[in-house]
């Protein structure tokens, strides 16, 4: 959900400013991802892959977050979010740059931005610092959660419906019943918000850490499944449907709302996007690598398209 | 991945709450894990946490034999008329009992088992099956199975096989173990079913009709008794077989010693890396033992304790000394007609006590079985020759006498073994004397015509059932 709050800035330099931070946060988070996916193997439960039941219960946990969110009072909620920070950064990076610093780091930026947030929010600059270390967080975290996913099993074709359901979701509580400019209302200036963003002026300008992990799982099962090329496809896919049209969308459709935000549901523009994109690869490439196949190829290479007469390849079977 | 890790969940409680485990539970479980093989090709990093149990810290494991060992004790104190007044009789108290405190325990017998078979029924489980022992070592032994065993047995067989990757959806699987070891077979179609995998039980047939099923890829894993496999082995090198004529990838051994040179023969002649020699016994599964690329055997922690007692003092056999395996199945994964310290007369050597550096070094191991207690050689004060060694020698004797037969005893401090004229073939007798030697058995020999060969040493080999297909068979029975 990119956003820009607080704008007495031109739409016009509002939605190049969004524009930029969320291109930003998107090639940063993707690309970390894939660089992640093709580098760091995660550890995983003796028994258990991803399957579509485990998207309906993070819809189901989705939808009930922003409810919970709203529930537990602001202490209880920041503790909330410390543990999820620190969860899924110490899953995610203590293989790769130990146990102990990953939770001295954590530590460190988690408390700075809990102490930004009481003591430096009337400065530009205050806001900036604020800015910069949730951007750490999101992003290192965004990188890890969707790494778990997609090294658990997670497939492009979990990907893709669970955009499409995402995007419903997404133009429901953002254009319908408002839920997300009340979060976003609420959130803004609290400690550990997750949302990747910076303050230029008076403006603040962010995407949502759900969005960049939906942009992130669908470039690494992009590449999973069916490897370079795929990967890139799924990238520019990524860049103009997530980063470019929702947020010069609203140069063309006014979304100011009355708090004078501009807040726009991204996924009606990506989900149906990278869900097109998903049929077409499978029609082209054929079934998609399984983590075994993805291991034991070079790992980037594409699989050769599926000749036209071919019988559909067995799908593992699905718990 | 959430439900497979409530599944999880679900059966470690029930394994630390000592309750019976559900079994459509496991069954689910297998499902996940198949799924997990076909998508990744192997199991996550905490498998052998899941399939060796509590390994890494010997405190714990501990623990875990002493708390199996009371849940075990206090269910057959209340439900089982042998061993409560077993029990009674030592004044042992089932809720205190430690591992060392067992040794006041008598060892059960298998003529415990047999002449008072309905004592050993607990009376909160109803009885669905009847399997025997296949009698080879004197009169058969049975034992009832509640319908609970046999599912809980298969399900976890299949769950440890599928994260092992030893089956997979598509595998067939050929047993060729007697058709009256019901348990067994039962074991291996339910696991196969469980897992997606072909199963043909074809029982002790012909050799001939055996091979005529393996080749062409009609299987993949193959089951069967050490004594038939050297009859296979035989039967396919006479008929000019080899690893081009089969598709398996797994072949499993046991209730048998398996020479290296059957061995040898049966990987070159088969086309697989290795026979696996496995441990097991009709009365004390589900509890057993599988041998690693050092030869150790390592008995399963998860479901049973066992013992290695000294032949002469019952006490605990210390390092490098013989004992017999003593197994106590514990309580959930035995409920029908359950056994306490059970006496399988199987010998086998205690480890020095170095530690292990094999695959399998988290697991307690012993030397293989190296045969009977009674089928031990004494010739002289502190020499001891065992069935192993002997069925080595005689099975390493280059006319391949596979399976060896031999009747050996001690006359006047003397190892004499008596061998068909046909096992020094092309050797004669004093040329067999010294290959003999030269494997560590100084014997006098005595040859005998290859008629009466099958008496010397009865093998389950022998147990040849028979078909309209296979004459020999009908001759003989």
């Amino acid at each position: 959900m990119p956003g820009a709050h607080d704008m007495p800035v031109s739409l016009l330099q509002a939605s190049l400013t969004l524009c930029v931070v969320t291109v930003v946060g998107v090639v940063v988070v993707c690309g970390g991802a894939l660089l992640y996916f093709r580098r760091v193997r995660q550890d995983r439960p003796a028994i258990g892959t991803f399957n579509g039941r485990d998207i309906v219960i993070l819809l189901v946990l989705l939808i009930g977050l922003p409810f919970l969110y709203a529930a537990l009072p602001r202490w209880a909620l920041t503790c909330f979010l410390v543990l999820t920070f620190a969860a899924a950064l110490s899953i995610g990076y203590s293989k790769v740059f130990g146990a102990g610093p990953v939770w001295l780091a954590t530590g460190l930026v988690v408390g700075a931005n809990l102490w930004t947030s009481q003591a430096l929010m009337g400065t530009t600059v205050g806001w900036q610092m604020w800015w910069a270390e949730l951007d750490i967080l999101v992003a290192f975290g965004a990188i890890a959660v969707a790494n778990l996913y997609v090294q658990g099993g997670m497939r492009l074709q979990h990907v893709a419906w669970f955009g499409l359901a995402l995007a419903i979701y997404d133009v429901s509580s953002t254009l319908i019943i408002n839920v997300t400019a009340q979060l976003v209302e609420e959130f803004i200036g609290s400690p550990l918000d997750p949302t990747f963003g910076m303050r230029f002026g008076v403006s603040n300008y962010g995407i949502g850490i759900g969005d960049l992990l939906f942009y992130a799982l669908f470039v690494v099962a992009s590449y999973k499944a069916y490897g370079r090329v795929a990967a890139r496809l799924a990238f520019v896919v990524m860049i103009a449907f997530g980063g470019l049209a929702p947020t010069l969308f609203p140069l063309v459709y006014d979304l100011v709302d009355f708090r004078n935000d501009v807040l726009v549901p991204s996924q009606l523009f990506f989900a149906p996007a990278a869900f097109l994109c998903y049929l077409w690869m499978k029609r082209h490439y054929g079934r998609e690598r399984t983590m075994a196949e993805y291991r034991a190829s070079a790992g980037g290479a594409a699989p050769a398209p599926v000749p036209a007469q071919a019988a559909p390849a067995p799908e593992p079977a699905s718990v | 991945m959430f439900e497979t890790g409530i599944r999880q969940l679900r059966m470690a409680l029930g394994i630390v709450a000592g309750r019976r485990l559900d079994t459509r539970n496991l069954g689910r479980l297998i499902d996940d894990a198949l799924t997990t093989m076909a998508e990744f090709g192997e199991p996550g990093g905490d498998v052998q946490e899941l399939l060796g149990g509590p390994l890494a810290d010997p405190a714990d494991r501990a623990e875990f034999i002493q708390r199996g060992v009371r849940r075990t004790a206090r269910r057959l104190a209340a439900r089982s008329a042998f061993y409560r007044r077993r029990f009674a009789a030592v004044g042992a108290d089932p809720g205190r009992l430690d591992v060392a405190g067992l040794q006041a325990i008598p060892v059960t017998t298998k003529r415990d088992l047999i002449e008072r078979q309905g004592d050993f029924l607990c009376t909160d489980v109803a009885r669905h099956l009847t399997t025997r022992t296949t009698g080879t070592t004197g009169r058969p032994a049975e034992i009832w199975l509640s319908r609970y065993e046999t599912e809980l047995w298969p399900a976890l067989g299949a769950l440890s096989q599928v994260l092992r990757d030893e089956l997979r959806p598509g595998d067939v699987m050929q047993v060729n173990i007697s058709s009256r070891a019901i348990a067994a077979n039962h074991l291996a179609a339910a696991s196969c079913r469980l897992a997606g995998a072909g199963c043909r039980l074809l029982g002790v047939v012909s050799p001939d009709e055996a091979l005529d099923s393996l080749a062409g890829g009609g299987a993949t894993l193959l089951s069967t008794y050490p004594s038939y496999l050297a009859e296979l082995v035989t039967a396919a090198m006479r008929r000019g077989m080899g690893p081009d004529d089969f598709a398996l990838r797994r072949v499993a051994v046991g209730g048998e010693v398996l020479s290296p040179s059957v061995a040898r023969a049966a990987c070159q002649v088969l086309g697989v890396a290795r026979i696996e020699d496995t441990f097991s016994m009709t009365e004390v599964i589900p509890v057993t033992g599988r041998t690693c690329s050092a030869s150790h055997l390592h008995h399963d922690l998860n479901t049973g304790l066992t013992e290695l007692l000294d032949l002469q003092t019952g006490e605990p056999a210390g390092p490098g000394a013989l004992g017999t395996v003593v197994i106590t199945p514990f309580f959930p994964y035995r409920d029908c007609m359950p056994v306490f310290r059970y006496d399988t007369r199987d010998v086998a050597r205690r480890l020095p006590g170095e530690e292990l550096t094999c695959e399998l070094a988290g697991i307690p191991a012993t030397s293989q079985i190296l045969g009977k207690a009674e089928h031990l050689l004494r010739p002289g004060p502190g020499g001891v020759i065992t069935p192993r060694q002997v069925i080595a020698a005689v099975e390493a004797l280059p006319a391949r006498p596979w399976p060896a037969r031999y009747r050996a005893g001690v006359h006047d401090g003397r190892v004499r073994l008596t061998l068909p004229a046909s096992a020094v073939e092309g050797l004669g007798e004093a040329g067999a004397r010294r290959q003999l030697a030269d494997a560590g058995l100084d014997v006098d020999l005595a040859l005998v015509g290859d008629g009466p060969a099958a008496a010397l040493r009865h093998t389950r080999s022998d147990l040849r059932e028979a078909t309209f297909s296979s004459p020999q068979a009908l001759i003989g029975a």
